[in-house]
């Protein structure tokens, strides 16, 4: 995938998650804002509640997205005949759109009423989904192949030893200036030791990246521990969501509640 | 993370959430369904694979399951009947949800099996739909029931009869009112309604009254037999009972046969003149509209305008007159002399008129007058001096009795009436015709003088300076009674003369001076008589 497709795919994902909600949101407003006792006399009742055309169509819909997202995600990241199917930070951000979006549908499902033990699972899904957002920002402290592998502490020290071992010696800047220094005293620098200005934005990158460099590896370590309590939240939360979202489907199966079927 | 971590993590969110609300439910059951919530009585109300089903909300809602087998109220109309209940009556929607709610505007309450019409259309449900009108003690407690009312009006509305009369109220009023019982019909009663009567608001014949400490109207036992029970006899039963006699149910003014009507039962009989006159002479209005008839006045204008008010009171006409006619009257003469103008002699034959009625047109009674002139012309104004009759009283000559019967002392005229003057009527001298022809008085500027009054029919045989004096021969007594003395002339009575007729002598010659006696002889020879 090219980097221009795949930032089109990541807007696509904002736009679609976005328009739903905005839609959703315009179109039901009038029914989500009532309170709950006054919503059965709301002409569009039969529409917005969660057992309704919409209503139901939105939690089953927004089910099977969760489930798409969840297990192709799983599939690709764990089983190995999908393992060398697509880049898996792809596969990631995939799975984070649909599950957000499946997200999304769940809520507008639930018409914003949080009780029984449905309420488990919606709750689950919520600390799924925020944990999730926490897992990516978790991720991303972790330097990965673009394969998806974890880069290790010295391949991390090697790679910030070439770029100091660059700006050392192309630049004259080393390792104490980039710590102590702002910018605009190493830019002075720069200028005396005759150096063009077309190359400041370059040596900027460089620096930056360096620093970035140097925190991760500084936080290598904690940030690694973290992710691993992450997986305590994301991973079990999901199985409850999972296993609530059966009850309540069997329940509603059980009861004749089918939709559209 | 081990799997021991993760499955205990799972039952302590599964505890967490059950505790919070134990309960696979998507909601809070209302107050009336409260009883249901639980995971255990899900079915209660649900039923496999067929959502909520009519059957499992009437097997608990038996009496609307009981009201439609009887096809009885709105569940059993066309619009519900068949229908799920879950339609229109959802759960789950809170405690405070209210299960039954619907347009109370635009509800059609015919579809419940009653039509609401008129004031019923206006009420609100509650007015109705309330604890104290529902009987059976299932729904009494029930405070947001529509069932348990009834059709019937009394089981709503407090009957105002009292038992009296019908409990079908629709049988006389409609739903508009219950002052104006449109529907009953007077005419079916044991007394319909006929002329002014119809017209009658219920209330003036059947009274408000309290019956068993409350205020109702008395529609039945009222006694119709005759009118006074509701009317009340004017006549203080005078007339009798029978108001019919007279009158008819148009107007207690208007009596359909006068033939029926005794006047004499009434505080005024009718008597003499007042038999003939025609009703609307005296009852100018309504015939039973109240007249004052104490005195004839209150009919009868004052014909006499006011000539016998005293101190401004004027005595009745039966002072005077009979109910027989005005006239006669019985102002009787020992009434007359009462007055200051006592009835005497001639004018006790005097007609009334004669006085009071002098110009032959109206009546005068009042300032009369006592003097004779104020009612006599004075003939002898102007002719005879006041002197004699002072302040011209008649009756210093006149009397009562009679005009001709004269009593006047003529000596103070000066001229003594003596002899045959005494006896002559006094319109011999002083009445006489003047120079016209016309018969005119004369009691002034009269001669004393014989020739004034008397006609020389000695033709001026005995004149002496002009003037013949008949008093040297004639006394007053009579012409003949001469006192003549023949023996005082040129020629004495003696010898055979004496005794001889006085016109054997003095015969009557004719000649121009007219047909006298002569008396007077130039020549007194023998010759003259004697041949």
């Amino acid at each position: 995938m090219t980097k221009g497709l795949h930032r089109t795919s990541i807007v696509l994902y904002f736009i679609i998650i976005l328009a739903s909600m905005v839609l959703l949101a315009y179109y039901g407003q009038s029914y989500y804002r009532l309170p709950i006792s006054e919503r059965p006399f709301h002409p569009n009742y039969e529409l917005f509640k969660p057992s309704g055309l919409l209503g139901h169509g939105l939690g089953i819909i927004g089910t099977l997205i969760i489930l798409i997202g969840l297990f192709g995600y799983m599939a690709r990241k764990r089983m190995k005949i999908f393992a060398r199917v697509g880049v898996l930070k792809y596969w990631l951000e995939f799975h984070i759109f649909l599950c957000t979006l499946g997200t999304v549908f769940v809520l507008f499902h639930t018409t914003f009423k949080f009780g029984g033990i449905i309420s488990v699972g919606f709750w689950s899904l919520t600390i799924v989904w925020v944990s999730g957002v926490i897992g990516r920002f978790l991720y991303l402290q972790i330097p990965h192949t673009i394969e998806g592998r974890e880069l290790t502490l010295n391949e991390l020290k090697q790679r910030r030893d070439t770029l100091n071992e660059e700006l050392q010696n192309k630049y004259n800047i080393n390792f104490a200036e980039i710590k102590t220094s702002r910018f605009s005293q190493i830019k002075l620098k720069l200028l005396s030791n005759h150096i063009l200005n077309e190359e400041f934005s370059k040596i900027k990158r460089l620096i930056r990246k360096e620093k970035i460099l140097t925190t991760r590896i500084n936080n290598l370590d904690r940030v690694k521990r973290l992710f691993n309590y992450w997986h305590v939240a994301h991973l079990p939360f999901a199985l409850i969501m999972l296993i609530i979202m059966l009850i309540h489907v069997g329940v509603v199966l059980y009861f004749g509640y089918k939709w559209i079927f | 993370m081990n799997l021991n971590k993760i499955i205990s993590l799972f039952v302590l969110c599964i505890f967490f959430g059950t505790y919070a609300n134990a309960q696979i439910s998507p909601g809070e059951l209302c107050k009336a369904h409260e009883h249901l919530e639980g995971a255990s009585n899900c079915t209660q109300c649900h039923a496999f694979a067929n959502k909520v089903t009519r059957e499992k909300c009437l097997d608990c809602h038996k009496e609307i399951q009981a009201n439609i087998n009887a096809n009885k109220g709105y569940h059993a109309s066309s619009e519900v009947k068949g229908k799920n209940c879950a339609a229109c009556h959802n759960d789950h929607h809170g405690k405070n949800f209210q299960v039954i709610k619907f347009n109370k505007k635009t509800f059609d309450h015919a579809k419940a099996g009653f039509v609401l019409k008129g004031k019923h259309a206006k009420q609100e449900c509650k007015a109705c739909h309330k604890p104290e009108f529902i009987k059976d003690p299932k729904y009494k407690k029930k405070l947001t029931t529509y069932l348990g009312l009834n059709q019937t009006c009394l089981s709503c509305h407090d009957d105002y009869h009292q038992g009296k009369l019908s409990s079908k109220c629709t049988e006389c009023h409609n739903f508009d009112s219950w002052k104006n019982a449109e529907r009953f019909d007077h005419s079916k009663t044991k007394f319909p309604l006929l002329g002014k009567h119809i017209k009658v608001a219920c209330v003036d014949c059947h009274k408000v009254e309290i019956i068993n400490g409350k205020k109702a109207q008395k529609f039945t036992g009222l006694n119709f037999t005759n009118c006074t029970p509701c009317h009340k006899d004017v006549h203080d039963n005078k007339l009798g009972q029978n108001c019919k006699k007279c009158h008819t149910e148009e107007s207690f003014h208007f009596n359909k046969s006068m033939k029926a009507f005794d006047h004499d039962k009434t505080d005024f009989k009718l008597v003499g003149k007042h038999k003939l006159v025609d009703c609307k002479q005296c009852h100018k209005g309504e015939l039973t509209a109240p007249i004052k008839h104490n005195q004839c006045q209150s009919c009868h204008k004052d014909y006499h305008k006011g000539d016998f008010t005293k101190k401004g009171v004027t005595p009745d006409c039966d002072q005077c007159h009979t109910n027989d006619g005005f006239i006669p009257s019985t102002f009787t003469i020992e009434k007359h002399n009462k007055t200051k103008f006592k009835l005497e002699d001639a004018h006790l034959a005097s007609s009334c008129m004669a006085c009071h009625k002098k110009d032959n047109k109206n009546w005068s009674f009042k300032n009369m007058g006592t003097k004779c002139v104020d009612c006599h012309k004075n003939e002898h104004k102007g002719f005879i001096q006041e002197k004699f009759y002072p302040n011209e009283e008649c009756t210093a000559c006149h009397n009562a009795k009679n005009w001709k019967e004269i009593k006047f002392d003529h000596n103070k005229t000066g001229f003594k009436l003596e002899g045959e003057h005494a006896k002559t009527a006094c319109g011999e001298c002083h009445y006489g015709k003047n120079e016209l022809g016309v018969r005119t008085q004369k009691f002034q500027n009269l001669s004393q003088e014989c020739s004034s009054c008397h006609k020389d029919s000695h033709v001026g045989q005995f004149e002496v300076n002009g003037k013949t004096d008949c008093t040297r021969c004639h006394g007053f007594d009579k012409w003949e009674n001469s006192k003549y003395d023949h023996n005082t002339s040129r020629f004495k009575i003696d010898g055979k003369h004496i005794g001889v007729k006085c016109e054997e002598c003095h015969k009557p010659v004719m000649n121009e001076k007219g047909k006298y006696i002569e008396y007077k002889f130039d020549d007194i020879s023998c010759a003259r008589c004697h041949k």
